[in-house]
């Protein structure tokens, strides 16, 4: 189990020549094999959260535990933690298979259960026959299941999804999310998703945060939260998609 | 309208590049009645000629090998050492050598590496060591300026992945910053070998002899010492071939470097754990770079700086040389918007090819020895007038149109973007050419303006090559008294010429890109990005 208790950040910005402050402060669980959907505005602090979670930011204080072992102190190497990025996830100089042999070991060589793992990550994502591949080669969403086919041969606790669908088109986007349902519930790790689509979030998890200003306003069924939630924050959110 | 007067321009650059080549061949009689082609193939089979080519790629190869592969280092140190306080500071500096005229940083090698400099090479300066030396100087700072950036395009999430996926430095070297630098390596060891092959002050104050003669010296003296039309035709030929082959292999390239790099810190990038070794590398090419200038300043300090003052030469040169700036930098601002604008206005409406093509037929000025254009426009008007009368006017139109390339890397960029975001407007708004010019374009557009005109003055105003062929001591330039000065081992008189010269110069650059780009000019941008 995830748990983040109190973690917090102080966060600048540059707006018209002024800095502004923005104090966040973080409380949410997700369980194993569950995908917690993130939504809210734009410069809320979702992406701030996935930063803190993985170590590309420190808190200034707060815990963030796995399983109950604090991680927030860990240095981001050390975290059972991975990332799965809108774009760029993959290295263009290498093929499809050693895009995702890298996330096992990044000198690239492997033993034969390891190649063998590579194997079955590509056949589970369906990639099996793209082994030789360039990343440029590929379309957006093949792209992607790459992306998650490291993410799988990592068996990492957590999974970071930073709005991986963005690019894609819709039945692409529904395509991705069931394999990563799939994946969570096999493997039975933890996976967050930030999404700007609230069909996304529907499709993928039954429960979702509201972040605002820094804070979790609200965690609620993902239903409930699209279509009857009685905050005035989230029905402007989602008044304005 | 703006294509039709792009095209004009497009005719002039070509007659002004072809007729003088014309009447140089006329003049060497390769043609003519008295024609032999044993003559002709005795020039190619010439020893000092087959030296001239060796020597010339052998210099450039080896200066853009060391340029480049030490840039690469540097510009990691740079990359991966973090921010520090003079970091700004000292890649602005690392800007400097493209204002300083190769005249004075030879004048800077002699007080750190001459007989009596700081540290002695002796006579072997003469020769290789020094055209190495030069060329590093000028060309070291330059890769750095135009590698950094591959750093900072590295994608922030590539560099996230790798800190999850705990790769060593040398894993992030060969899956990231390798493979993006394989893709800039290229284009920019071309730029540097082109820049080095045509390199024309260093070789012939350093190349010491006929054994380290480049092809671009070679005709100069054919032209200047020796007056065989015929020579100078065959090694000119030469050159513009190789220059040309250069140019095609340029154009296939997908990377063209940026004269404007962005030099701000990817914050990304993880800071490595050898910082020491990386701020050794750092302080060491930083002392490299400002040690010529700092020799020659206190050298200077020391020198006759009342008498080098009080003679009017002095200010005599510094009119011409000014005059030549001035007039230099506005002819080619002048062709360069046209052009310019021609092949935005193309651009836009599709045709990428002529759009192209234009721009390149700006650049191609740059492979033609700017001797060779001189020499023949000489030869055309002695038949006409007394030429020396005309010689100031004759090194302006040259410098001006050697500046098109430069003006065409600086300002090009952001005129296409200009054209794609406002002609649309403008035409909807029925304004004129001129009211276009004055209310939108001008305004919009006077940064990289500024940095065009401020580039081609500094550059024209310290040229050495063209008059060197055409100067008179009456019409000396600040560049051509120093070289006169340093032919006569007047070495104290030369080294306070040579920092009045530099001074000027980077006076003339900082007040035009002050004045007509404004107060928030590219230097303090590059400054707060760094």
């Amino acid at each position: 189990m995830l748990e983040i208790k109190q973690l917090s950040f102080t966060y600048s910005t540059q707006q018209n020549e002024q800095t502004h402050e923005l104090a966040m402060c973080f409380n949410l669980d997700v369980k194993d094999g569950e995908i917690l959907s993130i939504i809210g505005p734009s410069g809320s602090g979702k992406s701030t959260l996935f930063n803190l979670i993985a170590g590309f930011n420190s808190p200034s204080s707060g815990e963030i535990l796995i399983d109950k072992v604090d991680i927030s102190q860990d240095p981001i190497g050390q975290r059972s933690v991975t990332t799965v990025f809108q774009e760029h996830n993959l290295f263009p100089h290498l093929n499809v298979f050693n895009n995702v042999a890298i996330g096992i070991n990044p000198s690239l060589k492997l033993t034969k259960s390891q190649n063998k793992e590579v194997d079955e990550a590509l056949n589970s994502v369906g990639l099996s026959h793209y082994i030789k591949r360039k990343p440029a080669k590929l379309s957006g969403g093949q792209r992607q299941r790459v992306a998650l086919a490291r993410a799988l041969v990592r068996q990492q606790k957590i999974l970071l999804l930073d709005e991986p669908l963005a690019a894609l088109g819709p039945a692409m986007r529904d395509e991705i999310i069931d394999l990563l349902r799939e994946i969570v519930a096999d493997k039975h790790i933890m996976a967050l998703l930030i999404s700007h689509q609230p069909s996304d979030a529907l499709r993928a998890s039954e429960r979702t945060a509201f972040i605002h200003e820094g804070k979790v306003l609200d965690i609620n069924n993902t239903e409930v939260m699209l279509n009857h939630s009685s905050y005035q924050e989230i029905q402007n959110y989602l008044g304005q998609l | 309208m703006r294509t039709k007067a792009g095209i004009l321009v497009v005719v002039l650059l070509g007659l002004f590049i072809t007729v003088p080549l014309i009447s140089l061949f006329l003049a060497s009689d390769i043609l003519g009645s008295q024609f032999n082609p044993a003559n002709s193939l005795a020039i190619w089979n010439d020893a000092y000629l087959r030296q001239a080519i060796y020597f010339s790629i052998y210099q450039a190869s080896l200066s853009a090998f060391l340029s480049v592969s030490l840039g690469v280092i540097i510009a990691r140190a740079f990359a991966r050492f973090g921010n520090f306080p003079l970091r700004g500071l000292i890649l602005n500096l690392f800007g400097l050598p493209l204002v300083v005229p190769a005249i004075v940083a030879v004048l800077g090698i002699i007080s750190v590496y001459g007989s009596k400099g700081w540290l002695p090479l002796g006579s072997d300066l003469y020769g290789i060591n020094g055209i190495l030396l030069a060329h590093l100087f000028f060309n070291l700072p330059l890769s750095v300026r135009l590698l950094l950036p591959v750093w900072s395009n590295i994608p922030q999430q590539q560099w996230r992945i790798s800190s999850q996926l705990g790769m060593t430095t040398s894993q992030q070297w060969k899956n990231l910053e390798w493979p993006a630098l394989r893709e800039a390596l290229p284009g920019i060891s071309l730029l540097v070998f082109m820049l080095c092959l045509t390199s024309f002050a260093v070789v012939l104050s350093l190349g010491g002899g006929p054994k380290s003669t480049t092809l671009e010296v070679a005709i100069y003296q054919s032209l200047r010492f020796d007056f065989d039309p015929a020579q100078a035709i065959v090694l000119a030929l030469l050159q513009l071939g190789i220059s040309i082959l250069l140019a095609g292999i340029a154009v296939k390239l997908s990377y063209q470097p940026d004269v404007e790099a962005n030099l701000q810190l990817n914050h990304e990038i993880p800071i490595s754990q050898r910082r020491f070794l990386l701020g050794s590398f750092i302080a060491l090419a930083t002392l490299f770079v400002i040690s010529p200038l700092l020799a020659m300043l206190i050298d200077a300090l020391q020198g006759p700086i009342v008498s080098v003052l009080k003679d009017n030469k002095l200010w005599t040169a510094l009119g011409f040389s000014l005059l030549i700036g001035l007039s230099a930098g506005f002819i080619s601002l002048f062709l360069g918007w046209i052009l310019l604008s021609a092949s935005a206005e193309q651009s836009y409406f599709g045709n990428k090819r002529f759009a192209q093509l234009l721009e390149f037929s700006g650049s191609v000025i740059y492979v033609v020895p700017p001797l060779v254009i001189g020499t023949g426009l000489f030869i055309i008007l002695s038949n006409i007038t007394n030429v020396f009368d005309w010689a100031i006017l004759l090194v302006i139109l040259i410098n001006g149109l050697m500046g098109l390339p430069f003006v065409i890397r600086t300002l090009g960029p952001a005129m296409r973007q200009h054209t794609m975001r406002f002609h649309r407007l403008s035409a909807s708004l029925n304004l004129s050419t001129w009211q276009r010019f004055k209310i939108i374009d001008l305004p919009l557009l006077r940064k990289p303006v500024g940095l065009s005109m401020a580039l081609v003055t500094a550059m024209a105003m310290g040229d050495l090559g063209v008059i060197a062929l055409f100067g008179t001591p009456e019409t000396a330039t600040l560049p051509l008294l120093l070289y006169q000065r340093l032919s006569a081992y007047q070495i104290p008189h030369a080294t306070v010429t040579a920092v009045f010269l530099l001074l000027s110069c980077l006076l003339a650059f900082w007040l035009l890109e002050r004045l007509i780009g404004g107060s928030n000019t590219t230097a303090t941008r590059v400054n707060r990005h760094a």
